[in-house]
């Protein structure tokens, strides 16, 4: 596991850093005898054309507003690598605003949560899903045997797709109450 | 909305508005929160010469867009709309076939127009009397014209009376139904309105079916559940079943039980032990301070979000407090749900990041744990007879084969996702598809009567077919009231409609009759008892046929007669600058059991006055860059460098007063005895008895910054105090929306 994980990022940072050093080269190339050391080489038309060779194209909605703008996302292997306006989106018409522009950045951002953590004493800890699993579960069970399912609040998101939505709201109705709110009553 | 039509959403789109002649936003800034849907606006004013009139406290980015602007008194709106109706009424513009046909009550909203002349509204909102002519001359003049609104007139404790008033003056100049007309809320996120008619909320089930018995039994039967198990071994029992829980607003009052003055709580004999968060940035609800009180008093807090929930910091919790990684949007596929009713499929990007979980997969999990999986999904296999689920698609379908009340049996996955495969096959104006997607509207917004149902972009237009999206009022609220009749007036129905009068909502019992058919004998054994729980869809597949609405044609009606104000009637803002007409127009009771909680109106309003110690009004919104609690935003570089740091917008002359310069620091007060200090900009965007800040901001609370409370790695790039620390108490009467958009505050240089 550990050594696949090893070779396969060793292959990608060669790509990578391969296509770093084409497009310097590229934009060095006139002035510079880097250009022609062997070491680095020029970037072709079609490197220039396509940086992201064998990349897929994804069509996508927009996490940000209710407008549901179009979204044209560029994957190569398994990494969002570029984001498109959708010209031919029958609302956004090619438009992005900021927010919808940062997509990309939202999700590849350097402080998302990366695993679960719990607060002991004062102190974040790492844990493992399965242990923050089984401690929520264990403590909703208990409460709805000894308070009853009403000791429970559940607060969902108008962020979630319209599914998820649904069977959060079934969630609660399972878990037996209805303290179940989101944020349309804002 | 729902009360007044049958509906509760926006009833035309983004789109149409560029069919508009004159458009009406009333507290609302799309330009700023809606930027890319706001260019449909700015086309309206290309291709028609379309006026845009604004009215809000705060001149907004699109004020600046707009041909007037009005600067209104928060929490006045009522008396202005009034204002409108007594000069459309007083000069004969109201559209008078429109009203006889298909509106109910409008009596009474004539009467009370006449109680408001322009110089009294002008007294009251602060709006010029000229002004108010003029824009109303204006509006009344140039059909259609549409209103546009969003929580500047939701977030008050009169909230559903505004959005009541907002339609009846669309309907007393026959504005709905019609391209170019309607009453066109924007949604907040991107998917308010799909989770919203999913009904994560605490007074009903999903599609709005209420918490009555009959609709558990609907949905436990097609959840494949047993209604017993459901209401003995899972709730605490059928009544609790059938009430409605604590909202997003007042859930903390749950925790704090009445203790230390708190508003007294009635749930089930326990109070709130457990919050269960799931994508929502509770660091932007109202009074903050209050929020912190409840966290800190739970025995458990889970947070599942991308980002660490910002709930996570402003607690003093020491343990048991979780954090769990929850995947973007992109890294999972679905429905969303546009402002316009419309379907969306987002599909996914890329898998999930680090150690991220999508949310479906957490509640599976956690089902599994506390021994409700089978029955969970169980609803997933019921349509094929399937072993097992593939998730969305049968999530999908499921909602599609169980929803019939706002018409989603045509949203099946595979519909929905030709749909967004195939988005330039769309018209951008009135969403019509061509070629292949010919007969069906972009994204098919509800109500989608059948499998094959192309979608109805435009609600209650008579003008097309029900096949075509066309349809009446909803006959919602019996056939008769006070020996009226309800049902629309005769000729009024939709284009090709085999009866061309109102008629009643369609059931098993007066289908044959209203419709005029004979169903044969395998029909009469699998029709479903009334058109919402019909899932043989048989009553939605004859209506079709016959051009006709399942949920009926019927007038809409001006007048509630189960509310507090049976019409829409001015009562000034809990916290009033204005004393002199507190007493005129006080608030509402007191409320007991207010979705399980005391809620204060009349008490509070009286307390003391608070403009004496509070002069200012205290406005909040939006910014272009972020959303939200803007948990998401501030946690990417460049948006967070659009705004680095909190800020209130201050007029240089009311600074000034406190000796507070553009770019130093303030401290703003609330009555509520809360603070917080942010930093001054000087700007003329508001007068000098109002000040507008962001509600973005989270990692500081009351002075303190509390970004050493975040996990390592975690802290987003911008960090400042929550507006809503200083939002005041307030909650709408009907729906529990906090009053953040009518408070007052005290200001000082820090």
């Amino acid at each position: 596991m550990l050594v696949d994980t090893y070779e396969t990022l060793k292959a990608q940072i060669g790509r990578r850093s391969f296509m770093k050093m084409a497009a310097v080269a590229t934009a060095a190339s006139v002035t510079s005898a880097f250009a022609n050391d062997g070491v680095t080489r020029a970037a072709t038309e079609e490197e220039i054309k396509n940086p992201f060779p064998g990349s897929t194209k994804v069509k996508t909605i927009c996490t940000a507003c209710s407008v549901g703008c179009g979204i044209i996302a560029e994957v190569q292997n398994g990494v969002w690598v570029r984001q498109e306006v959708a010209q031919d989106h029958p609302i956004s018409l090619g438009g992005h605003c900021c927010k919808g522009a940062d997509m990309i950045d939202m999700v590849r951002s350097e402080v998302r949560l990366k695993h679960p953590m719990v607060k002991e004493a004062g102190q974040w800890k790492r844990l493992s899903w399965d242990d923050a699993l089984d401690r929520i579960a264990n403590k909703l069970k208990d409460s709805h045997e000894k308070a009853g399912p009403d000791s429970a609040m559940f607060l969902g998101s108008a962020k979630m797709s319209s599914e998820q939505a649904y069977y959060f709201r079934k969630f609660a109705a399972m878990y037996g109450t209805n303290n179940i709110d989101h944020q349309a009553r804002i | 909305m729902a009360n007044t039509w049958g509906y509760g959403a926006m009833t035309n789109s983004l789109g149409d508005i560029q069919n508009s002649k004159a458009i009406i936003i009333f507290g609302a800034n799309p330009a700023v929160n809606h930027p890319v849907g706001f260019q449909h606006f700015l086309k309206a004013k290309e291709r028609n010469n379309a006026k845009i009139i604004v009215i809000d406290p705060v001149f907004t980015k699109t004020a600046a867009k707009a041909d007037h602007y009005c600067r209104i008194r928060p929490g006045t709106d009522i008396p202005f709309m009034y204002g409108m109706l007594h000069l459309i009424f007083k000069n004969n513009w109201q559209d008078d076939k429109f009203i006889n046909d298909r509106v109910y009550g409008m009596e009474d909203i004539m009467e009370e127009a006449k109680k408001w002349n322009p110089k009294k509204v002008e007294d009251v909102t602060g709006v010029p009397a000229d002004q108010l002519i003029q824009i109303t001359k204006l509006y009344a003049q140039s059909n259609p014209g549409t209103l546009i609104w969003a929580m500047g007139l939701t977030q008050h404790t009169v909230g559903s009376s505004n959005t009541r008033l907002a339609p009846i003056l669309q309907l007393s100049l026959g504005n709905m139904g019609v391209e170019g007309g309607g009453t066109n809320i924007l949604r907040g996120h991107d998917n308010v309105q799909g989770a919203t008619d999913m009904c994560c909320l605490s007074h009903t089930l999903p599609g709005y079916y209420g918490l009555s018995s009959g609709s558990w039994k609907y949905f436990a039967k097609s959840w494949g559940v047993d209604y017993n198990w459901l209401a003995t071994k899972r709730f605490k029992n059928e009544e609790w079943m059938g009430k409605k829980g604590f909202t997003l607003s007042r859930w903390w009052a749950g925790v704090l039980d009445g203790k230390d003055g708190n508003d007294q709580i009635h749930n089930a004999g326990t109070n709130l032990k457990n919050l269960f968060v799931m994508g929502n940035g509770i660091t932007s609800i109202a009074q903050q301070a209050k929020v912190k009180e409840g966290l800190d008093n739970l025995d458990m807090i889970v947070l599942c979000d991308p980002f660490v929930n910002e709930a996570a910091i402003l607690t003093d919790k020491q343990d048991d407090v979780f954090i769990l990684p929850a995947a973007t949007q992109f890294e999972t596929s679905g429905t969303v749900v546009a402002t316009n009713r419309s379907a969306q499929w987002r599909t996914k990007v890329v898998e999930p990041m680090y150690e991220s979980k999508t949310d479906h997969d957490i509640m599976f999990e956690l089902a599994k744990r506390l021994g409700f999986y089978d029955e969970y999904t169980a609803g997933m296999k019921i349509k094929e007879n399937k072993k097992d689920f593939t998730w969305p698609e049968d999530a999908s379908d499921e909602i599609a084969r169980i929803i019939k009340t706002i018409g989603l049996t045509g949203w099946t996955a595979k519909r929905l996702k030709k749909h967004t495969e195939n988005w330039h096959m769309f018209d951008q104006i009135s969403g019509r598809g061509y070629g292949e997607m010919k007969g069906e509207y972009y994204g098919l917004p509800w109500p989608v009567w059948t499998e094959t149902h192309g979608g109805s972009p435009l609600l209650y237009n008579i003008n097309r077919s029900v096949k075509d999206g066309g349809m009446g009022f909803r006959n919602r609220f019996g056939l008769e009231h006070d020996g009226q009749d309800l049902l629309s007036g005769k000729g009024s129905a939709p284009k090709d409609s085999a009866n061309k009068d109102g008629y009643p909502e369609i059931t098993a019992k007066n289908i044959e009759k209203v419709l005029g058919i004979k169903l044969t004998a395998d029909e009469k054994k699998r029709i479903g008892k009334n058109w919402k729980v019909d899932t043989s869809n048989i009553i939605a597949e004859k209506c079709m046929e016959r051009g006709m609405a399942p949920y009926g044609n019927a007038k809409a009606r001006a007048k509630v007669w189960t509310f507090p104000d049976q019409i829409p009637m001015h009562r000034e803002p809990l916290h009033s600058p204005r004393q002199d007409l507190v007493k005129k127009y006080p608030s509402y009771q007191d409320k007991s059991n207010h979705y399980r909680v005391d809620t204060k109106y009349i008490s509070k309003q009286n307390e003391q006055d608070w403009s004496k110690d509070f002069p200012i009004n205290l406005v909040t919104g939006r910014l272009v860059n972020m959303n939200g609690a803007g948990m998401e935003n501030r946690a990417s570089k460049y948006l967070a460098a659009l705004s680095p740091e909190m800020f209130c917008s201050i007029h240089p002359d009311l600074a000034g007063k406190h000796g507070i310069r553009d770019g130093s620091m303030m401290w703003i007060h609330s009555p509520e005895g809360t603070k917080i200090k942010v930093k001054a900009n000087y700007s003329h965007s508001v007068s000098e008895d109002r000040i507008f800040i962001p509600f973005h901001f989270a990692g500081h609370f009351q002075g303190e910054d509390l970004s050493h409370k975040y996990p390592k790695g975690t802290k987003p790039y911008a960090v400042g105090e929550s507006a809503n620390t200083v939002t005041n108490y307030g909650y709408d009467i009907i729906t529990q929306i906090p009053e953040t958009k009518g408070g007052l505050c005290r200001i000082e240089y820090a």
